[in-house]
């Protein structure tokens, strides 16, 4: 489903020398499946979900879904969802709203769009806050807000960026389990990015690290 | 490919319009008054070039605005940094307000400052009637004003620099041994020092090529190089003079504007996270502190539009009878059209600038031009490069505009920053293409931001005095200049006339603020964080 092929990228910072972020990085992720990507800060994980979502270029190799070259495909023409480390849920829209915003992006009228996200939200358990602010909920319930916005447009790839970082521990392993039921019951193919191995290991069927910028298998 | 074309050009076409705008209102005029000071007589260029420094008039113009402009920046500076830290570091009732408060003079037109200095320490002042000196004829009454015009933005800047301190490394110092007073001076000041700088670089620029608070209260002894300009060119004809002037201005006003710059982009560094929490004043003399703190502010920066208000209120009917004057209300309706006309255009210059300063960094110092660049020189060099167009509305409306829409431009510009990418990233993730993501979100959580900008603006056009000296016609009369031509009137009527349109003045410019402004305030205590 997924696949990318010896995908490259360097970074300058200002006044020094290139940096290579990833080489030669290759990958499958076959529909129902999650992957694990590990490594430290730094390691060029964030990058590597960033190239996938379309949101940056690699300057080298190639990325592929359904057997499609999409590398040069913009970002809202992909079909894959994206869920930040800080959730990135718009402040201005109230969390049904935030919900039905991919919706509407793919055409669908507003009141339809409104509904389907209160089925959605009612499925995860927010739907009293249909109306709120995003501001006024909890973390996990802003984590909750924003896997359903990501889910409601039934996307092919889910892209996963450090989902529970921001929780703590207990809310943190309550989610996981949550998220897992929701995506294994999906036919998704998910990359969940975390430095966490403890956490990399209970979601992910396989596993890969960033070492110098290349993906090393781990189990 | 066609992606990656609207990426490289799409911010060059964005850049397009307010290039053009700006090579024609600002670095076209300039050029061509460059010209008419520096080539103007061929043969005895030199000369002419240092024509200000040989004659001691000029000389004194040239060194009075340089020492009124550091004379003020040395008491806003004792001044202000106790008002500042007070303020940044305790929590009373009515805080919010009183940072709100120092908005008050970037909105007053600087003609009304100049009524109310006049009102309280002028000839006829109340300070005179009851028993006190006059300050006419001192440079006291400039440098007042000089004051109540620029205390606020140095408080204001010092206030959000010591907001920026860590309180980490407040916490180390107080471990390590420091007092509270050692930990100032070896922590706070110097994480306060570029914010100060970068205040005192402003303060400086806008005092030494300020024009309206110098013509009506510099007098004939205190005036600046500015007015100096505007009576070279108005009353005496003499351009070429006037034009050396402006160049050795422009020499000084841009060293000056370059210094400002580099102190800004050293600025510019991640806001501490770990701020110092204040706290309510504990002990006798923080509150005495915090009364001595407001009680000063309230005299610099209060106490002159007080002094109208009152002081036009005891005109009676006969003064206020000056509001049903045909000219009066011919004036007001100027200032409504011009302004509203400008504003439009600021607002879309400002919006468009901002966008296209995203991607090319360099227009964002761009902006900064009508800054640096005095509205006395603009409207001269407006003058000579457009004769036929000096009586046009549209020139008029332009060059309101080309002072309002840095306004516009540096608040949309913050607000871009402060928004976090990965929201836009997110709406594309979702299926918004860059159009659908502009609307739905970058312009939307801009919207605080963007009024605000253009309440600056609609106050700027609203106060303007200077390019309308210039560039107006008699019946294009707007409240600022009908203010102005009372004041040059003998006579009583005339005072009280100009004190009334001065209170008017200041309501539109303040009604118009808020009206823009005040939607922006609610949408922030909602939790709006992007403006």
């Amino acid at each position: 489903m997924l696949e990318l092929q010896s995908i490259a990228k360097r970074w300058t910072p200002k006044g020094a020398n290139p940096r290579v972020l990833l080489q030669d990085v290759n990958l499958q992720v076959q529909p129902g499946e999650t992957v694990a990507l590990l490594g430290p800060s730094g390691s060029g994980k964030s990058t590597l979900l960033k190239i996938i979502a379309g949101l940056e270029a690699p300057d080298a190799g190639r990325v592929l879904c359904q057997g499609q070259d999409i590398t040069a495909t913009p970002p809202e023409r992909r079909g894959f969802a994206l869920m930040f480390q800080d959730f990135a849920l718009f402040p201005h829209l109230n969390v049904q709203d935030n919900v039905a915003f991919g919706l509407v992006e793919q055409g669908l009228r507003r009141p339809l769009a409104r509904e389907k996200a209160q089925t959605m939200l009612q499925r995860f358990g927010m739907q009293p806050y249909a109306r709120s602010k995003v501001w006024q909920l909890s973390g996990g319930e802003q984590q909750r807000a924003a896997l359903a916005r990501a889910l409601i447009t039934e996307p092919k790839v889910l892209l996963l960026d450090e989902p529970f970082s921001a929780l703590d521990a207990d809310l943190r392993q309550t989610l996981r389990a949550e998220f897992q039921t929701r995506i294994t019951s999906s036919q998704m193919a998910v990359v969940w990015v975390t430095h966490d191995e403890a956490e990399a290991r209970s979601v992910g069927a396989r596993g890969f690290r960033l070492v110098d910028g290349r993906l090393l298998p781990v189990w | 490919m066609r992606a990656s074309f609207q990426n490289r050009f799409a911010p060059w076409l964005m850049a397009g319009l307010p290039l053009l705008f700006l090579m024609l209102m600002l670095i076209a005029p300039v050029g061509r008054l460059l010209l008419e000071g520096a080539w103007s007589k061929p043969g005895d260029a030199a000369s002419l070039w240092l024509a200000p420094w040989q004659d001691p008039y000029l000389r004194w113009r040239m060194l009075w605005s340089a020492l009124q402009a550091a004379f003020t920046c040395g008491v806003v500076l004792v001044v202000g940094v106790p008002i500042a830290w007070v303020l940044a570091r305790f929590e009373f009732r009515g805080r919010s307000w009183v940072l709100r408060a120092l908005m008050l003079p970037f909105v007053v037109p600087t003609l009304v400052a100049a009524m109310g200095v006049l009102v309280l320490f002028g000839p006829q002042g109340w300070v005179v009637q009851w028993g006190g000196p006059s300050l006419g004829d001192t440079p006291y009454l400039l440098l007042y004003g000089n004051v109540f015009f620029n205390l606020c933005v140095l408080v204001r800047a010092a206030t959000e620099g010591l907001e920026q301190v860590s309180a980490s490394r407040m916490a180390a110092a107080r471990t390590l041994g420091a007092t509270p007073w050692r930990a100032f001076w070896r922590v706070e000041w110097p994480a306060l020092l570029p914010w100060l700088m970068s205040a005192l670089c402003l303060v400086f620029l806008y005092c030494f090529s300020g024009f309206g608070l110098a013509l009506v209260l510099g007098g004939q002894h205190y005036a600046t190089v500015e007015v100096e300009i505007y009576t070279l060119v108005a009353h005496e004809l003499q351009l070429a003079q006037a034009g050396v002037l402006a160049l050795w201005v422009l020499l000084f006003t841009g060293g000056l504007a370059w210094t400002y710059a580099w102190v800004e982009s050293r600025l510019a560094g991640p806001v501490r996270a770990d701020r110092i929490a204040r706290r309510r004043p504990q002990t006798a003399s923080q509150w005495l502190a915090l009364a001595a703190a407001l009680v000063v502010l309230v005299f610099l920066c209060l106490a002159p539009l007080v002094a109208i208000v009152m002081r036009a209120a005891q005109t009676g009917a006969a003064g206020w009878a000056v509001l049903l004057n045909p000219d009066t209300l011919d004036a007001v309706w100027n200032t409504v059209r011009f302004s509203a006309s400008a504003l439009v255009l600021a607002t879309l210059l400002g919006l468009v600038h901002a966008l296209a300063a995203q991607r090319v960094i360099w227009l964002r110092t761009l902006v900064f031009l009508p800054f640096v660049v005095s509205p006395i020189l603009v409207a001269f060099g407006l003058l000579l490069l457009y004769p036929r167009w000096t009586a046009s509305a549209p020139l008029l409306i332009a060059a309101y505009a080309l002072l309002a829409y840095p306004f516009v431009a540096k608040s949309v510009a913050a607000g871009l920053d402060a928004m976090p990418p990965h929201l836009l990233a997110a709406a594309k993730i979702l299926g918004a293409n860059p159009w659908r993501v502009f609307w739905r979100i970058t312009f939307p959580l801009l919207l605080p931001a963007l009024r605000r900008g253009m309440a600056f603006a609609a106050a700027t056009a609203v106060g303007e005095f200077a390019v309308t000296l210039f560039l107006s016609r008699p019946e294009w009369a707007t409240l600022s200049t009908l203010i102005y031509e009372h004041l040059g009137r003998p006579g009583a009527t005339h005072h009280d006339a100009a004190l009334v349109l001065s209170c008017v003045l200041m309501a539109l410019a303040l009604a118009v603020f808020m009206a823009i402004e005040r939607p922006s305030l609610r949408s922030r205590t909602d939790g709006e964080t992007y403006a």
